[in-house]
């Protein structure tokens, strides 16, 4: 399964490259060309989601899961694959619920911001992949600087563990108020 | 410029919140687990990797090894019998990592092989770690060792020790061991690994090394070694003192030995030449301290490895040199060392008061007699070698629990590779090795945080995008 996996990870790095760059520019342009990709964004997004899932699935058939949830490099490429899939998901959700308002206002940087940081996600993803296939890159090298070990698993303690969720929690209330301001009256 | 609308305002603050939470999940990863646990046999060194530089020689008759090591501070001593309160109390037992007296010499350690054992030759000493050795979490018990027919009834062993694979039916069950007629042939057979441990309290006062060798355990060779008990347990006291005539003093002093004050040159183990039978009517004093160690010379097959000129710890760094037969005639014993061969060596420093597993370990390298190798043997005439050829840089690593029934588990990504014969330096560095080694340590722990990990950084996203999503969707009917 490992030649598949192989294969089928070059859809999603092409599609949602692509798509962070289309996100990008449409942020910073309002021109014809801006709204020519947008338009294009969502079946990018789509495309690159279920290559995703599907590319996620065979190479959850590599190695067996008591393998690969048992070594290091095996975890962080899972890791970082499942957020990475998750949240290049939530921009394609958000793109469709939003529409082309999304580039209104403050929603234009922060889809840019979401970008870039998706578009390193998948970077890492695709190198610790390599990495689990003998294949190195110095990548390793400047997440060290940053402070990551990556031969070792990322994993953060329980304290941490709390944050995240009372980080999630307070991210629902801000969704909870913004809800509770009702319809607008135009609508 | 971009107006922000009142309703979008609550971009900011979500924005924030998922920003931040990222920031503290980078900033406080990999902590929480990773920590010393002695119930565990858990210590980990600061230090993962030591540098070694190794260069060797020979002339025909002799075969000499050198080995530099850096070692903060020179472990000379061992453990040790103090004198308090009218008993004599043994200090320095081993503990998992450093002794925190100091009481754990430094050792260096080269397993060799001449191609008998061949996967030594692609994993090094991983192929001699078995289940459940002597200082791992899970450890065979000592009574089943003591109890066992061959291994604690005939060999005497009392602890689980390394082993080469084929000594058991099973990989995966220590005390599974083969027929005595089986490893008779097995080791008639070559195959065995020859083990130079020169031990800097044990050995090097008489200019020996230990001479050991790896099979069905970690066995001495034949002979005697270069060490006994000093200590008589029948009448509770030590065996020898120091002989004030020869050594200056009846023991040394308690302070001086944990406060560094005693030189490498002093008079400070107990060989036999400058020892004299314990005399408890000796004006002992609080803080008199023996060696309970006998340092002798060996005898036999055991004695075949000697030190070449002077082991001394300088600057921070060890040199030693060994030396021995490259035929020594004890072939059940040593590997034999021919001109023009290849051979097989993996080394092990012990440093900082360490014993048991708790060393440094090589990947294993090429030795070449007169030929191209890792380590180039550089044939030369006369007694001492010139030392002039470049030496091999060598990374020594701390290895955690890694065990060779786990490398060939289903829980080692790599063990079909292990299966195809692919060597271990192909897809692991020293550091690699190093870090998995902890990890393995932790195994279980990390894999429950990493998972839980994950979940809370999915739910952390989903709950972006709902924030994100009702907060644009107020900003754009407004």
């Amino acid at each position: 399964m490992a030649a598949y996996h192989v294969v089928l990870v070059h859809f999603p790095i092409a599609l949602w490259m692509t798509a962070a760059l289309a996100i990008v520019w449409r942020a910073l342009s309002d021109g014809p060309v801006a709204l020519a990709i947008d338009r294009a964004l969502v079946p990018l997004l789509w495309l690159g989601l279920a290559s995703g899932v599907l590319a996620m699935l065979v190479g959850m058939r590599v190695w067996p899961w008591e393998a690969i949830s048992t070594s290091p490099m095996g975890r962080n490429h899972i890791l970082l694959a499942v957020w990475t899939t998750a949240y290049w998901a939530v921009m394609l959700i958000t793109r469709i619920l939003q529409g082309e308002a999304l580039w209104s206002g403050l929603g234009r940087w922060i889809m840019a911001g979401l970008a870039l940081l998706g578009a390193g996600l998948l970077g890492i993803t695709g190198t610790l992949g390599g990495h689990l296939a003998g294949i190195y890159t110095d990548l390793s090298k400047v997440l060290r600087l940053l402070g990551w070990e990556v031969q070792r698993t990322f994993y953060v303690p329980d304290t941490t563990l709390m944050l995240l969720v009372a980080a999630s929690v307070l991210l629902l209330v801000v969704a909870w108020l913004a809800a509770r301001r009702g319809t607008p009256a135009g609508n | 410029m971009t107006k922000i609308d009142g309703s979008q305002a609550l971009l900011l603050p979500a924005a924030a919140i998922f920003v931040g939470a990222l920031g503290i999940a980078w900033f406080t990863h990999g902590t929480g687990v990773v920590k010393d646990d002695a119930k565990r046999h858990i210590s980990v060194p600061k230090t993962l990797t030591v540098p070694l530089s190794v260069q060797a020689a020979y002339n025909g008759q002799d075969i000499f090894f050198r080995y530099r090591w850096t070692s903060p501070k020179p472990g000379i001593f061992h453990d040790m019998l103090r004198f308090e309160g009218g008993k004599w109390v043994v200090q320095g037992r081993a503990v998992p990592g450093s002794q925190p007296q100091g009481l754990h010499e430094d050792r260096i350690a080269m397993m060799v092989d001449d191609g008998s054992v061949p996967e030594f030759s692609r994993y090094g000493g991983y192929v001699t770690i078995g289940q459940g050795l002597a200082g791992f979490t899970k450890e065979v018990d000592a009574k089943a060792v003591k109890g066992h027919a061959y291994l604690g009834k005939k060999l005497k062993q009392d602890e689980p020790t390394k082993y080469l694979p084929a000594t058991r039916r099973d990989i995966n069950d220590y005390l599974s061991v083969v027929p005595e007629d089986e490893l008779k042939a097995q080791r008639a057979a070559g195959y065995f690994l020859d083990l130079w441990h020169w031990r800097a309290a044990r050995s090097n006062p008489v200019k020996l090394s230990d001479d050991q060798n790896v099979g069905e355990a970690r066995l001495s060779d034949a002979g005697k070694g270069p060490y006994a008990t000093n200590w008589d347990g029948a009448k509770k006291q030590p065996r020898l003192m120091f002989d004030p005539a020869k050594a200056g003093h009846a023991a040394l002093k308690w302070d001086d030995i944990v406060g560094g004050k005693i030189a490498q040159d002093a008079q400070h183990a107990l060989r036999e030449d400058i020892a004299i039978p314990f005399d408890p009517a000796h004006a002992w004093k609080d803080g008199d301290t023996l060696p309970r160690r006998i340092i002798r010379i060996s005898e036999g097959s055991r004695a075949d490895i000697k030190v070449a000129g002077t082991a001394r710890w300088d600057n921070g760094s060890w040199d030693v040199v060994l030396q021995r037969k490259m035929d020594t005639g004890n072939r059940l014993d040593d590997k034999i060392f021919v001109d023009r061969g290849i051979y097989q060596a993996a080394f092990a420093v012990h440093r900082q008061a360490t014993g048991g597993r708790w060393h440094y370990v090589s990947l294993p390298v090429t030795v070449g007699l007169g030929r191209d190798a890792d380590v180039k043997a550089v044939r030369f005439e006369g007694e001492t070698p010139k030392w002039d050829q470049p030496a091999k840089q060598v990374t020594l690593f701390y290895p955690g629990q890694v065990s060779w029934p786990h490398v060939n588990s289903a829980k080692h990504p790599g063990a079909d590779k292990v299966r195809a014969g692919v060597p271990v330096k192909f897809r692991h560095s020293e550091m690699e090795l190093a870090n998995y080694g902890i990890e393995m340590e932790f195994n279980d722990a990390i894999r429950r945080q990493w998972l839980l990990t994950m979940f809370a950084g999915l739910l952390l996203i989903v709950a972006f995008a709902v924030a994100v999503n009702a907060t644009l969707k107020r900003g754009k009917g407004a």
